[in-house]
């Protein structure tokens, strides 16, 4: 049978085409119940009557036919291993799928898992239950109705099945048929129609077995509030977005809400340096972080300028009475700012409509509620740009301490919150693996187990090196090549060795682990590296890209065993000049892999005079004359307190932190391998000029440079930021000498107005934007870590391919492809740079947790009401706060003081009576953690050095201070061993 | 045109039928033979219909576009013809062998449809200068049987009728431009007006005497035909042009005769042809009928 769809569409030339398609109608698609006696079944059964879930709202066994806006609202029911004897109909997995991408591919997971018995119904290919779309019917009409006569049919086809005689003996209730639907008119139609039909929540709620299912339920509307007055403008509908943004009136652009004060945000908007600034809660008007928005700028007269004080958000209360006195913090903060200068004022606006919700799942906890008994609760997310989502959950007291997720449903005009449901729970707070899973949870990491797909496409073991593979590479096993890096590692990446040459001129080689050898392109095991796109390194723990038997064993370059290399080989003679390059892939032997510190101490034990140490020295000596070339270039020193944690093996707990050392032999693999992805760029962009991969770092804009200058400024040093030479220079030039930390401090600071290096195709670009700009290199690629990143499996590929030594394949060469897998893999490595830091934060905290200790620190930054303070040895970088809270919620015995300060704009400097706040002035500051709030540790900083009475910490006293710390600290502890 | 091998005994036998009014096949001069239509077969046009005239076989296909306006006639949209002479008809049209009929199709259907008296082109304006639809009315002719004028006219007026154009809203962009955007709805369409739209009618001379819906035969017997082409306004027929074919020539009371006979009876046409549509509209409903008939 065949019927015709026909529909009309515009073209891009803006043609209008009636487009005609033949649809084929069956009577052949069977229904997947194994009640069934008349369907011709193709596969196993899949609606079963194995399964019986009980409900007191239809006490007999039922299938249950979902509408589309039950899957869109309630993925996280469905997700849970509960609802069985699902018919899914074709319909609204189109519906689905034209809704919601990200959701469809949930769903469809679901479906796949065969333990659920979703099955999917191809009803609009059966004969009986095409819908054909009537004359005055939407689009949406007719796919209920598609949904209903789905659900009829089945009801009655199942009718029919269970009539016979055997069936009535055997004594069994009649299945029937149920349709989940939330839209009201499709229930009432349903009904008329003689459709069992409930709603998504009644249902849920109805079910025996799991009461805590109803957590999940998407909640649109809590009941109390429909009645509650708005709280913030209307949106504008999406039509009047659309012409507003046409006519110029209203502006897009993706919105950044602020982490340190939650009134304030900003909305990058093309053609707006800075971005559009957006203050105050009802100009900010429920957009959450990361959301597409429409902004209407506000005159002139009106812009003003960040703030710079740091807001949290406190006293929040599920009940929702609008504190006063939170009203008036907000007024105050408002009126601050109407007094801004009117040259540091800013294009401001507020957010008229919200373009595309970028809402995801956010790990967090909830706040205990101060109402006992209560289901609805505030949960407060881990991220600080996102607000407070209201919840209702039954389990509150069982969540209390744990790390869980939750999903924000609706954001309606009249609640001052989110409303949103719980999705999951990811374990009890502070234990070192819940904690890791939010870092990654919260920086989109995937870090799920390799599928087993993937794993089939590894090597078999044991692997061995064939006689074919030694004809096709060259063989560099009796060469004296050894590894160096930090201690711990296993995925060995690099090895290097240098000889001398017969002619006195040296051979230097780097050795880099042929990853491109083992992945091979198109296949399931590429395809999930290059969405990894990186391998993330948190404290004691690793994501890795490839699966472990090759990042840690065939990969990677172990000692004293033979392994594959991709080489790149250079002729030097004795002041680095290289006379001659090639490349080649190789058979390799390291013969020792070194960590810094021992190659160091080979290259100064003057008595070592092996292969291994003369060809160090010759490495050493060769880097420096290298380095001190590149500087001379422009190239930038550049400084971030970096740090390292020693972690108990068993807890995973930190134990000791140590500031990680530079020593020369981590400088000198650096030379090297900056030297080889140098050559490899300028191979690749020669060979391929349409796709190459290669990364630049662009100079960032000079404005980015402005509190670097204005910092400098104040201490009397001039910054010079118009070339990277000359910025060079001018960092060399800041030394002060009664502050030796100052130089590195001004490089943090530089570091920070730096843009992000990225990957690119150099087709994509002018040749003069290939530059790297803190390298001060022409042209740059990643190609000595191909087992922690895609990018340098990419070069490889292409660098095989120019030199014959692998296939190419299509896709290698498609510029378009090679630009997506870049874009993703720029997302991943600013994630994974993330995570790493966000590990490294929360470790700190552990470590802190129950100490205290008086640091040394420098001030980094003056603001308004507080001292952002970097503690030198811990990496750590904190706020003071100078002025008090009025609530005194975390403001300890300092409330109690009349220490005024005041801040001077001009030099940005604090004043407390004769001690005055400088950036970069040393203040020794106590750090404890606070632990007063189980669920939100914080780490607090106090003043030591300068001393000002009523603020500081008394050193003498040390009996007061911690009184106040530790014995909340203690006790937190023992809570947490309770469970 | 199709040739028919007539003996000179078969053309006085045809001749002397005329001059009785009882012509080979029992009509009189002013009779035409049954009709077959069928509207709305062809599922890809946006109107189609085919109409038998005996056995003259023709399908209408329409088709339409969005086009710039005349910059001449800013309000007016646009109308082609294009005429397919298959080589299913008579293997004469193998090749470019029907493409002098084919040619001469058209001229006659454009000049019966040129006068915005005849087809109203302000209803294919969507923005004025700025845009307008196109219609593309094709004809096959799939048999030929005589007449095929009358039968083109008859099958594409029939079309018209059945076009459903997407109704189209325009909205307002920057500068003027303006931006169309299509309903969603497949059945919330325009349809075109074709109270006004031409019929041809060839009156053909035999020996002394005019008759019209010739047949193949009766064609190779004519010296000269006249095709009136007939609009309709306020119920009353009007000329919106005539056209000759064959050699011969004509007297001028003969002419005169020749157009009032095609008027009346075009005016019968038309009235038939109409109420025949609007039954059969009335009858499938505005849904696609179940697909039955001649493409089936």
């Amino acid at each position: 049978m065949q019927t015709l769809r026909e529909f009309t569409r515009k073209t891009k030339r803006g043609n209008i085409l009636k487009i005609v398609r033949e649809h084929y109608l069956r009577d052949d698609i069977g229904c997947g119940s194994d009640l069934c006696q008349y369907c011709f079944q193709n596969e196993v059964y899949q609606l079963t009557s194995n399964h019986d879930v009980k409900s007191s709202l239809f006490k007999f066994p039922h299938y249950i036919v979902l509408d589309t806006n039950v899957v869109l609202d309630q993925i996280d029911v469905l997700e849970e291993d509960v609802l069985r004897n699902v018919i899914v109909l074709t319909t609204v997995l189109n519906e689905v799928k034209h809704k919601s991408s990200s959701i469809y591919k949930r769903f469809n997971e679901i479906i796949h898992d065969r333990k659920r018995n979703f099955y999917v119904f191809v009803n609009e290919h059966h004969k009986d239950t095409y819908a054909d779309r009537e004359p005055d019917e939407s689009a949406n009409d007719r796919n209920d109705r598609a949904i209903r006569l789905a659900a009829k049919w089945y009801d009655s086809h199942l009718q029919t099945s269970q009539d016979s005689k055997v069936f009535e003996r055997s004594g069994r209730t009649v299945t029937r048929v149920v349709l989940l639907t939330d839209d009201a008119g499709n229930r009432a139609k349903a009904e008329a129609e003689g459709i069992l039909v409930a709603t998504a929540a009644d249902y849920v709620k109805s079910l025996e077995d799991y009461p805590l299912l109803v957590d999940k339920l998407s909640q649109k509307t809590f009941e109390n509030e429909k009645q509650a007055l708005p709280q913030y403008p209307p949106h504008l509908s999406m039509k009047e977005i659309l012409e507003g943004l046409r006519h110029k009136k209203l502006l897009q652009g993706s919105f950044q809400a602020s982490r340190e004060n939650y009134l304030e945000g900003n909305v990058n908007v093309e053609g707006y340096e800075k971005g559009i600034l957006i203050q105050g809660r009802e100009s900010l008007n429920r957009a959450v972080d990361g959301d597409i928005v429409a902004v209407e700028l506000l005159p002139e007269s009106e812009w003003s300028a960040p703030s710079e004080i740091v807001l949290e958000e406190k006293n929040v209360y599920a009940d929702d009475v609008p504190s006063e006195e939170r009203e008036e913090e907000e007024m105050e903060m408002l009126q601050q700012l109407q007094a801004a200068p009117v040259e540091e004022r800013t294009p401001t606006g507020r957010i008229v409509g919200i373009v595309r919700r970028k809402w995801r799942q956010y790990c967090g906890i909830l706040q205990p509620s101060l109402i006992e008994d209560t289901t609805r609760h505030i949960f407060v997310p881990a991220d600080r740009k996102i607000p407070r989502i209201r919840i209702e959950t039954r389990q509150a007291t069982k969540l209390q301490n744990q790390r869980i997720v939750v999903t924000i449903d609706s954001w309606p005009r009249n609640s001052r919150y989110p409303h949103g449901h719980f999705v999951r729970s990811l374990g009890p707070l502070g234990n070192m693996a819940t904690e890791n899973e939010v870092i990654l949870l919260e920086h989109d990491v995937p870090h799920c187990k390799f599928s087993e797909e993937v794993l089939s496409f590894l090597p078999k073991m044991p692997w061995t090196i064939t006689e074919e593979d030694y004809a096709k590479r060259v063989d560099l096993r009796d060469l004296y090549i050894c590894s160096v890096d930090p201690p711990g590692c296993t995925d060995i990446d690099d090895a290097l060795h240098c000889r001398e040459l017969p002619n006195g001129n040296l051979e230097v080689g780097v050795h880099i682990a042929d990853v491109s050898h083992f992945i091979r392109p198109g296949n399931a095991l590429d395809k999930e590296a290059a969405a990894r796109g990186t391998t993330v390194y948190l404290v004691g723990k690793r994501i890795d890209m490839v699966p472990e038997l090759l990042s840690s064993n065939l990969c990677s370059l172990v000692g004293g065993e033979e392994r594959f290399a991709f080489s790149v080989v250079w002729e030097v003679d004795h002041q680095a000049n290289i006379l001659a390059k090639r490349f080649h892939k190789s058979v390799i032997k390291s013969k020792r892999a070194m960590t810094y510190e021992e190659a160091q101490a080979i290259i100064d034990d003057e008595a070592q005079t092996g292969e291994i140490a003369k060809s160090l020295r010759h490495l050493n000596r060769l880097a420096k004359i290298l380095k001190k070339r590149r500087m001379d270039n422009g190239a930038l020193v550049l400084a971030s307190p970096e740090i390292r944690f020693q972690v108990d093996s068993e807890t995973h707990e930190p134990l000791e932190v140590e500031a990680k050392q530079m020593r020369d032999t981590n400088s000198m693999v650096e030379e090297f391998m900056l030297l080889a992805n140098i050559s490899v760029a300028q191979h690749i962009a020669a060979e391929f000029t349409e796709c190459a991969v290669l990364r630049r770092h662009p100079k960032p804009p000079n404005t980015n440079f402005d509190p670097l200058i204005k910092a400098a400024r104040y201490q009397g040093f001039e910054v010079v930021t118009d070339t990277g030479l000359e910025l060079a220079h001018s960092l060399d030039k800041c030394v002060k000498a009664d502050n030796p930390y100052f130089n590195t401090m001004i490089r943090i600071l530089a570091t920070r107005c730096m843009m992000q290096a990225v990957y690119f195709i150099s087709g994509s670009l002018q040749k003069e934007e290939f530059f790297h700009y803190g390298l001060a290199a022409e042209i740059y690629t990643h190609f000595t870590s191909p087992i922690r990143r895609y990018s340098d499996i990419m070069v490889h590929r292409l660098l095989a391919a120019s030199i014959g030594a692998d296939s190419t394949y299509a896709q290698l060469l498609d510029r378009k492809s090679n630009e997506e897998i870049c874009n993703n893999l720029n997302y991943r490595h600013k994630m994974a740079q993330y995570a790493g830091r966000a590990s490294v934060a929360l470790n700190t905290h552990l470590f802190f947790r129950g100490k205290e200790e008086d640091e040394e620190g420098y001030v980094l930054f003056v603001r308004k009401n507080a001292l952002q303070v970097l503690i030198p040895k811990y990496g750590l970088e904190g706020t003071l706060y100078l002025k008090s809270d009025k609530d005194g919620k975390d403001g300890l015995e300092r409330t109690k003081s009349e220490v005024i300060f005041t801040f001077n704009e001009e030099d940005h400097t604090q004043r407390c009576g004769n001690v005055i706040f400088h950036s970069f002035d040393p203040v020794t500051v106590r750090l404890s953690l606070d632990s007063t709030n189980v669920q939100h540790e914080k780490l607090v900083f106090k003043l030591v050095i300068p001393y000002i009475k009523g603020f500081s910490v008394e050193t003498t006293t040390e009996l007061v201070t911690p009184a106040n710390a530790q014995p909340p600290a203690k006790k937190s502890k023992k809570d947490k061993k309770k469970k | 045109m199709a040739y028919v091998a007539l003996s000179e005994a078969e053309k006085t036998f045809i001749l002397h039928g005329v001059e009785e009014d009882f012509r080979c096949d029992g009509r009189s001069r002013r009779d035409y033979r049954p009709m077959e239509l069928e509207t709305g077969l062809v599922s890809n046009a946006s109107g189609s219909a085919r109409l038998r005239l005996a056995n003259t076989d023709i399908l209408v296909g329409v088709k339409t576009e969005i086009d710039v306006p005349n910059p001449l006639t800013p309000e007016f949209g646009k109308l082609e013809f294009f005429v397919d002479c298959s080589a299913n008809a008579t293997p004469e049209f193998e090749g470019r062998g029907g493409s002098d009929l084919a040619q001469e199709l058209i001229l006659s259907l454009q000049n019966a449809y040129e006068s915005p008296y005849a087809f109203d082109y302000r209803t294919l304006c969507l923005i004025p200068g700025q845009q307008c639809w196109k219609l593309y009315i094709d004809i096959l002719i799939l048999e030929c049987g005589g007449n095929l004028h009358d039968a083109v006219s008859l099958a594409a007026k029939a079309a018209l009728y059945n076009t459903k154009l997407p109704r189209v809203t325009a909205t307002l962009l920057d500068a003027g431009v303006t931006d169309l955007i299509i309903s969603d709805n497949p059945y919330d369409c325009t349809r075109i007006g074709i109270d006004a739209v031409p019929l041809l009618v060839t009156v053909c001379k035999i020996g002394d005497y005019c008759l019209v819906d010739p047949t193949a035969e009766e064609e190779v017997c004519s010296t000269v035909s006249m095709v009136v082409s007939v609009s309709m306004r306020n119920n009353e027929a009007y000329l919106s042009g005539t056209h000759m074919t064959g050699g011969g020539s004509m007297h001028r009371d003969t002419m005169l005769n020749s157009i009032q006979l095609g008027l009346s009876m075009g005016e019968q046409l038309n009235n038939l042809l109409v109420t025949m549509l609007k039954l059969e509209e009335e009858r499938v409903g505005p849904k696609r009928p179940n697909t039955v008939g001649f493409l089936k």
